[in-house]
């Protein structure tokens, strides 16, 4: 667990991720940090939300939040990260399930898209962040649930396929339970990745100058 | 902040047979029979398959009855609403292969995480992880990131429960913006300072060559 050995890999490997800018120590932390948050947020009872009080439970909007807050490349290692942990059998689900047999669960779908939602709401965030100086939140709020429509859902229905044996339209109906849930946790999402840029301007630094980054 | 002990892991100690078997055996006798009976969907291996995941636990593990109850419970509204739907729309053994199947891997998931303390699980993912080398991994980062996880999930879980009793002191519990906003930031400004720390030791840096068309 301790790295005390010194690894030195020469440029061998020819892999797209070689070409990047690398991680520093503060990105490892940002990543391992918002994989705990997530955690935090699952584990803990819902927030009771608006005029009916309906609990809900806030994992999916840590996961969106990693991608806005983040972007693309650190959000996916975050939520990658925080699943790897609960695979392992860490109690990081909400509801305090864990091990790899949630992977046979009907809601294993849910679980395997969420870094590649964390992915695509990093992409369209830097988009928005670059592009609009004004609507940010809109803009924010969109990115995160386009990413969610095209991942979490078709990946969570295809769970409910294949792990739960519901046919297409009842799969289809049972997820839409969630859609009206997910809503309001993306536009929360969008109002606290906007807080965050504005408290921490330059966490997700322009590719154009990532000298920037390095004296932070 | 508050204590938060059983969030490392649902460790349960014991020096019964499961928890003295290595870990890989755990790990690839589990990952096997979940293997076979999702393969085959035939009631008669999901039968076996629930006993023989059973018998790990109670005979193997020595889990008390009261142990495998709280396991189970958390599953049980799902699974009735899967069953329920299965009997109506296929009949009686489709529900039962399809429930029958989902608590099998559950529960021969829960052999290997109720035998193994949380800290020996994780080393195994990282030595799992030794391959990622081939492609430009590094699994000691990996395994570096997975302790800052480790010990970050209690300060950050306290946080939100403080700040979310500050703003019902404030009238404002139906608001998530007060009760997380101020945990997010916190947790950025917590994250700056980990890595500093670790910068300043040597740590978590990536220190191999770099590449010449970087």
């Amino acid at each position: 667990m301790h790295p005390t050995r010194k690894t030195v890999i020469g440029p061998t490997g020819t892999s797209s991720w070689r070409t990047r800018k690398r991680w520093t120590s503060t990105d490892l932390s940002l990543i391992a940090v918002f994989a705990a948050l997530i955690a935090a947020l699952a584990i803990l009872p819902g927030i009771p939300i608006g005029s009916l009080g309906v609990p809900i439970t806030l994992q999916t909007l840590g996961v969106i939040l990693a991608g806005l807050a983040l972007g693309p490349t650190r959000g996916f290692a975050a939520v990658g990260l925080y699943l790897v942990a609960g695979l392992a059998g860490l109690p990081v689900f909400s509801g305090f399930r864990s091990g790899f047999g949630v992977l046979a669960g009907p809601s294993a779908g849910y679980l395997v898209a969420f870094p590649f939602a964390a992915l695509l709401a990093g992409f369209f965030a830097v988009l928005v962040l670059r592009r609009a100086s004004r609507f940010r939140w809109i803009g924010l709020f969109l990115a995160g649930l386009a990413a969610s429509l095209l991942t979490v859902h078709p990946l969570g229905i295809a769970g409910l396929v294949v792990n739960g044996g519901l046919d297409v339209p009842a799969a289809v109906l049972a997820d839409m339970v969630f859609l009206p849930g997910d809503i309001v946790k993306n536009l929360l999402a969008a109002g606290i990745a906007l807080s965050v840029h504005r408290a921490f301007p330059r966490l997700l630094a322009p590719a154009r100058s990532p000298a920037t980054v390095a004296d932070s | 902040m508050r204590g938060h002990g059983n969030l490392l892991g649902l460790y349960v100690p014991g020096r019964s047979v499961l928890h003295r078997a290595p870990l890989w055996l755990k790990v690839f006798m589990s990952l096997a029979l979940s293997a076979v009976v999702l393969a085959a969907r035939v009631p008669e291996l999901t039968a076996v398959g629930l006993v023989a995941a059973s018998l790990g636990l109670t005979l193997g593990a020595r889990t008390p009855a009261a142990q495998l109850f709280r396991t189970v419970l958390p599953l049980l509204p799902v699974l009735g609403v899967l069953a329920v739907y299965h009997v109506i729309a296929n009949g009686l053994l489709p529900a039962f292969v399809t429930t029958g199947n989902i608590l099998t891997c559950v529960l021969a998931a829960r052999t290997v995480t109720l035998t193994t303390p949380g800290q020996e699980l994780l080393d195994g993912v990282v030595f799992v992880a030794r391959p990622v080398r081939v492609v430009g991994g590094d699994p000691e980062r990996f395994g570096l990131a997975l302790s800052i996880l480790l010990r970050s999930i209690p300060y950050l879980a306290g946080s939100l429960l403080d700040v979310r009793d500050a703003a019902r002191a404030r009238g404002l519990e139906r608001s998530v913006r007060a009760s997380v906003v101020p945990v997010v930031i916190n947790a950025v400004a917590y994250a700056h300072r980990t890595g500093e720390a670790l910068a300043a030791r040597g740590l978590g840096e990536d220190d191999r060559p770099e590449d010449p068309g970087a």
